[in-house]
């Protein structure tokens, strides 16, 4: 993890060396960029509230509010199952979050999902709420059984004891992969949209030493608004698909427990 | 060879990318009724290949920094 972070500074550092100069920010700068962030969330999110009272949603921010709960809805259900409703309101949040911030990377030199302590800092939530949905589900020692993988037997512990250390690397590694897809996604962006506008920065000469320059990166602009959408997408995706995989125990074990008291004429497996 | 090795990461993920996608629209016009299944699956899929690249970009960010 320190590495990491070692890494991620020196990228930070080799930005500011060749010229860039505004990517890194300080913990102030980060805080004003989450009172934008929150500003704009809760701002959109009362003139989404304006057309609650209609009858039918007329509002152009309640509508689109609709189908964004009706979407996550509709994946929470697919993905986790029918128990899976509760999940949508931390859904909705880590959506809302994701895609806000990654809004404002682009009409800002600097966003928080730009920041790799902002993205640990949600991808420690969502592991978190996994695990401690997963204790819920299974119970403290159901779900860390879950981690050492199917019964082998006597003769195959140490293999048991490999597949649990193998499990808990890859549990601390989720929170690594989710912070790091979306910084390097926003951050790369950002860093792509720079180098074309390097590009055209020097088009035509205007006589007196000065340039005048086309913003190339500007076109880049509906990719990374695609961009936007999936790295929130995929986000609170892989957070369902986590969840699937730490509470579909306690159901599989109904299914079973049903099928024993299957009546005797019925198939045992269809 | 850092940007070597940044460049046969690229190709890696390209091909795995292309992969990815060549499947997933030849399984969409074989069913379109599973398109909303296999968009889902598509996209975990090509959000794990690009984390293989983006984790060797880092790392390969810090040898570049060592270099200079």
């Amino acid at each position: 993890m320190r590495g990491l972070f070692e890494i991620g500074g020196a990228l930070f550092a080799a930005s500011e060396s060749h010229g860039g100069g505004h990517k890194e920010t300080s913990f102030v700068g980060l805080m004003v960029y989450l009172v934008i962030l929150f500003a704009a969330i809760f701002g959109t999110l009362a003139l989404a509230k304006k057309g609650l009272s209609e009858r039918v949603f007329k509002n152009w921010f309640t509508s689109r509010f609709e189908q964004l709960y009706l979407f996550i809805d509709q994946m929470c259900i697919n993905i986790i199952g029918a128990h899976g409703r509760q999940y949508v309101p931390i859904m909705v949040g880590f959506w809302l979050v994701i895609f806000f911030s990654n809004l404002i990377s682009l009409f800002f030199p600097y966003a928080p999902t730009m920041d790799l302590g902002f993205n640990l800092a949600l991808a420690l939530i969502s592991i978190g709420y996994v695990q401690y949905e997963g204790i819920r589900a299974n119970g403290v020692f159901g779900h860390f059984s879950h981690f050492a993988g199917p019964k082998l037997g006597v003769a195959l512990i140490p293999i048991t004891a490999m597949i649990f250390v193998i499990e808990l690397i890859s549990e601390i590694m989720k929170n690594v992969s989710l912070s790091v897809r979306i910084y390097g996604n926003i951050y790369g962006g950002h860093e792509a949209t720079n180098a074309m506008n390097d590009l055209g920065s020097k088009i035509i000469p205007l006589g007196d030493g000065g340039y005048l320059g086309i913003p190339f990166g500007a076109f880049l602009i509906p990719v990374k608004l695609l961009t936007c959408l999936v790295q929130a997408l995929v986000f609170t995706l892989l957070t369902c698909v986590y969840l699937s995989l730490v509470t579909h125990h306690d159901h599989g074990d109904e299914h079973d427990h049903h099928q024993d008291h299957a009546p005797a004429g019925a198939p045992a497996h269809a | 060879m850092a940007g070597l090795g940044l460049g046969l990461a690229i190709l890696g993920i390209a091909i795995g990318l292309g992969l990815v996608g060549y499947s997933a629209m030849q399984g969409m016009a074989r069913q379109p009724e599973a398109i909303g299944k296999m968009q889902t699956a598509m996209l975990i899929a090509m959000a794990f290949i690009e984390l293989v690249f983006l984790l060797t970009a880092f790392v390969l960010a810090g040898q570049f920094v060592q270099m200079k």
